[in-house]
């Protein structure tokens, strides 16, 4: 990038019009000054004329010659950006030319769960977008950001009361934030610094934990216990859960991320997590094309990338089997399965160890079984 | 560990793949306007040179030369206005491209992928992303308000693809004059590439005269505009030529060159070209970001027909992506990415149902439900079962 801003200065500094403007600007004086000279004197007309003619070719040479700086200048940036950026092909990459209505599905829920309700409207018009997505998002989403802004401005209320009414599937998912935000708002209540706080908070706790009770007991009654912190409010273990601002942008992103999940969505845009996986692929993809182009080799598989692409770890979201037998990796014809060892082996490999049924060794262990005792396992 | 780090790890030299067209589109903005200016110069400076001589060499009375003079200092003033002009239009590339280098630059600072910086960054990245995408197809207004709500005005080109929007729409309305005036305006860099742009639209021309069975306005379109590429179209020509025998009704052989599919091959054609001409991708990247990235992230559960596979591994407590509704039917049209290793939780077990969890997961949901000891539930069909039930599983 030096190269490049080193070139784009002299583009800035130097080789500019501004050069040739001025040189264009001393012709004009020159013009005014043998105007000038003939208005005062009418006889030196034709001597001043024929001056002028070379005088105003040495100007414009001058001229061309400023312009000549700007055009070296324009081609060494250009150099320098060559140098940088190796023309690439991408268009081997471009397999969604012919699904645009998907993409422009996908954008306009992005800019939904982004909350950039405005130009979610202008898109969804533009793109004629009305049918493919369902107007519900939308009321969903704007409120999602409601209850955010709210806890932002550090009031539990809507959340909670969004919580409460989603308890079943909250619970089914093996959420307990419905009782985090509960604690939290306890917590508020005690150490919040309002006249009376204990009495409201002790009021709180009986009038709403009532439903908690068997299932957080350990942890109502530690609530319970800090009823005698609040006047120690700075060393109490609560101090920290009520002033941190982290704590509360976990409570954020937890709520988040219960309510994206209850749609059926992915708490992060995929949108962006695809792009930016995408992203970190390329400089795999595109040397694995190069080699396979000048090796004239095709890819064996077309369902599967021919290369290993490295993702951080965040970017995992599924279990994955490759099986250590055929090093493929295990699919809906070719499931998993575990061997009564405990060992776990693809079907298609199971299927080539046992031939045709028969007893076989464990690939990994001494024990050997038979194919029909091999279970399909879920990943 | 060791692979968890090297694949966290960012290469700024190879990560802007993605990025080239943000300084290529300037750079050539500027060469245009640089050639602009140059055509300016030499005009206007032969046409004052020769007035300066053409006075020089003749006697005229002093009021003469003056006016000789004046019309030199109007026209050279002329040209100064259109150089400042010029040069306004070039400060404001110079400043575009700063703020595009900077923006570049700002990657070189970040060492990790996982930094909040480069999510940031990569944010960026994809309204850059997203405005490319809307311009080219056409949704200016949700282009020019997310460009404006993101204050990323400096990073896209909205000028540059409006106008190449408009063009398309003139053709696609199946007027030439749009796309022939940009023609005219970029003539030399179109020679320069061979383009034969020019020629097709005025060979369309020419057709729709034909169809319209203006036959003498025809003939003397193609004497004017048609005949001066003979050389290089023989065979467009003579086809040309004999197609004003056969009527549009019975086109005979010249059924292609009266089809209405030729106005979007013009579309195309002129795309291709502007596109070519600014050294930008002709496709959008948003397309190459996201098929490179749905093949990354997708998994041969994303597609499961068995829904009871769709299992989340218990470090993300996220849905995937690619299973997320946004994206899970365009990702079929991809392959799915290569892993040499497996991918799975520690401590696996296998329950009666057959599926398989990480011992943790299933501890922390146990006590999350407040289920009795000894007691475990799936996460994912919600059923229950005795913890002596499951069996230990070995993934090598």
């Amino acid at each position: 990038m030096d190269a490049i801003e080193k070139e784009l200065d002299r583009l800035t500094g130097k080789a500019n019009l501004s050069k040739s403007i001025k040189d264009i600007d001393a012709c004009l004086e020159l013009l005014m000054a043998a105007r000038s000279t003939i208005e005062t004197d009418p006889s030196s007309a034709a001597s001043t004329l024929s001056s002028l003619e070379g005088q105003l070719k040495t100007g414009f040479d001058k001229t061309n010659d400023s312009l000549k700086e700007v055009y070296g200048g324009l081609n060494k940036y250009g150099k320098a950006l060559d140098k940088k950026f190796k023309p690439v092909n991408m268009s081997d990459y471009d397999v969604l030319s012919s699904h645009q209505p998907l993409i422009d599905r996908a954008i306009a829920m992005h800019f939904l769960r982004e909350g950039n309700f405005d130009i979610a409207d202008t898109f969804i018009s533009e793109a004629k977008l009305s049918e493919s997505v369902p107007p519900s998002l939308e009321t969903e989403f704007r409120d999602m950001y409601r209850i955010r802004e709210a806890l932002r401005m550090r009031n539990l209320a809507p959340a909670i009361e969004w919580a409460a009414s989603k308890r079943e599937q909250l619970e089914a998912r093996g959420s307990n934030l419905e009782f985090e935000l509960h604690r939290l708002q306890y917590v508020v209540l005690l150490f919040g610094g309002e006249e009376g706080g204990a009495i409201k908070a002790l009021e709180y706790s009986r009038r709403e934990f009532v439903p908690f009770q068997q299932k957080y007991l350990g942890e109502i009654s530690q609530l319970a216990g800090a009823l005698l912190w609040q006047q120690k409010m700075a060393s109490s273990p609560y101090a920290e859960l009520l002033n941190s601002e982290s704590s509360w942008e976990a409570v954020i992103d937890s709520f988040t991320s219960e309510f994206c999940s209850l749609l059926r969505l992915s708490a992060e845009s995929p949108l962006y997590v695809a792009t930016t996986a995408g992203a970190i692929a390329l400089p795999t993809l595109l040397k694995m094309t190069s080699i396979m182009k000048e090796k004239k080799t095709e890819w064996t598989s077309q369902n599967e990338l021919p290369v290993e692409i490295p993702l951080p770890d965040k970017y995992k979201f599924h279990s994955i089997f490759v099986c250590p037998v055929s090093k493929e990796q295990t699919t809906d014809s070719n499931p998993p399965m575990m061997i009564p060892c405990g060992h776990v082996l693809a079907k298609d490999s199971l299927n080539k160890l046992s031939r045709s049924g028969n007893r076989f060794k464990c690939p990994y262990c001494p024990a050997d079984s038979l194919p029909k005792d091999a279970r399909e396992i879920y990943l | 560990m060791m692979a968890t780090k090297t694949s966290a790890t960012l290469n700024p030299e190879t990560h802007l793949l993605l990025d080239q067209p943000l300084l290529r589109l300037p750079h050539e903005v500027l060469r245009k306007i640089f050639k602009t200016s140059q055509k300016y110069v030499e005009q206007d400076a032969k046409r004052i040179t020769d007035l300066a001589k053409d006075a020089a060499s003749k006697s005229d009375s002093p009021e003469a030369s003056l006016a000789t003079l004046n019309t030199m200092i109007t026209r050279i003033q002329g040209l100064k206005r259109k150089m400042e002009t010029l040069h306004e239009d070039e400060k404001a590339v110079h400043l575009q491209s700063r703020k595009r280098t900077t923006h570049l630059n700002d990657l070189y600072s970040l060492s990790s992928l996982l930094e909040d910086g480069y999510g940031r960054w990569s944010k960026v990245r994809l309204d850059r992303l997203l405005v490319d995408y809307m311009l080219r197809n056409g949704y200016s207004e949700s282009a020019k308000k997310l460009a404006q709500e993101k204050d990323i005005e400096g990073l896209v080109d909205v000028d540059v693809f409006l106008q190449c929007w408009s063009i398309e729409e003139s053709l696609r309305k199946k007027s030439t004059v749009e796309c022939l005036a940009w023609c005219q305006d970029n003539k030399n860099a179109l020679k320069k590439i061979k383009s034969t742009l020019e020629f097709e639209l005025r060979l369309q021309q020419y057709i729709e005269l034909v169809r319209a069975r203006k036959l003498s306005d025809a003939v003397s379109y193609a004497r004017k505009h048609l005949s001066g590429n003979f050389d290089t179209h023989k065979d467009d020509f003579h086809r040309a030529s004999c197609m004003l025998a056969f009527p549009p009704e019975r086109p005979g052989p010249y059924k292609d060159l009266y089809a209405e599919s030729r106005w979007d091959h013009l579309v195309k054609t002129f795309v291709a070209t502007h596109h070519n001409l600014y050294n930008i991708p002709q496709g959008p990247l948003l397309h190459v970001a996201l098929s490179a990235g749905l093949s990354a992230l997708k998994t041969p559960s994303c597609h499961s027909a068995l829904q009871s596979r769709s299992n989340t591994a218990s470090t993300v407590t996220s849905l995937c992506p690619i299973c997320s509704m946004e994206l899970n039917n365009l990702a079929i049209h991809v392959p799915y990415g290569h892993h040499t290793t497996s991918w799975v939780e520690h401590d696996l077990v296998v329950l009666p149902n057959g599926r398989v969890y990480g011992t943790k997961r299933l501890e922390d949901l146990a006590s999350k439900l407040g289920l009795e000891a000894g007691r475990i539930k799936d996460p994912i069909t919600g059923e229950e079962w005795d913890s002596i039930e499951v069996r230990k599983v070995f993934i090598s």
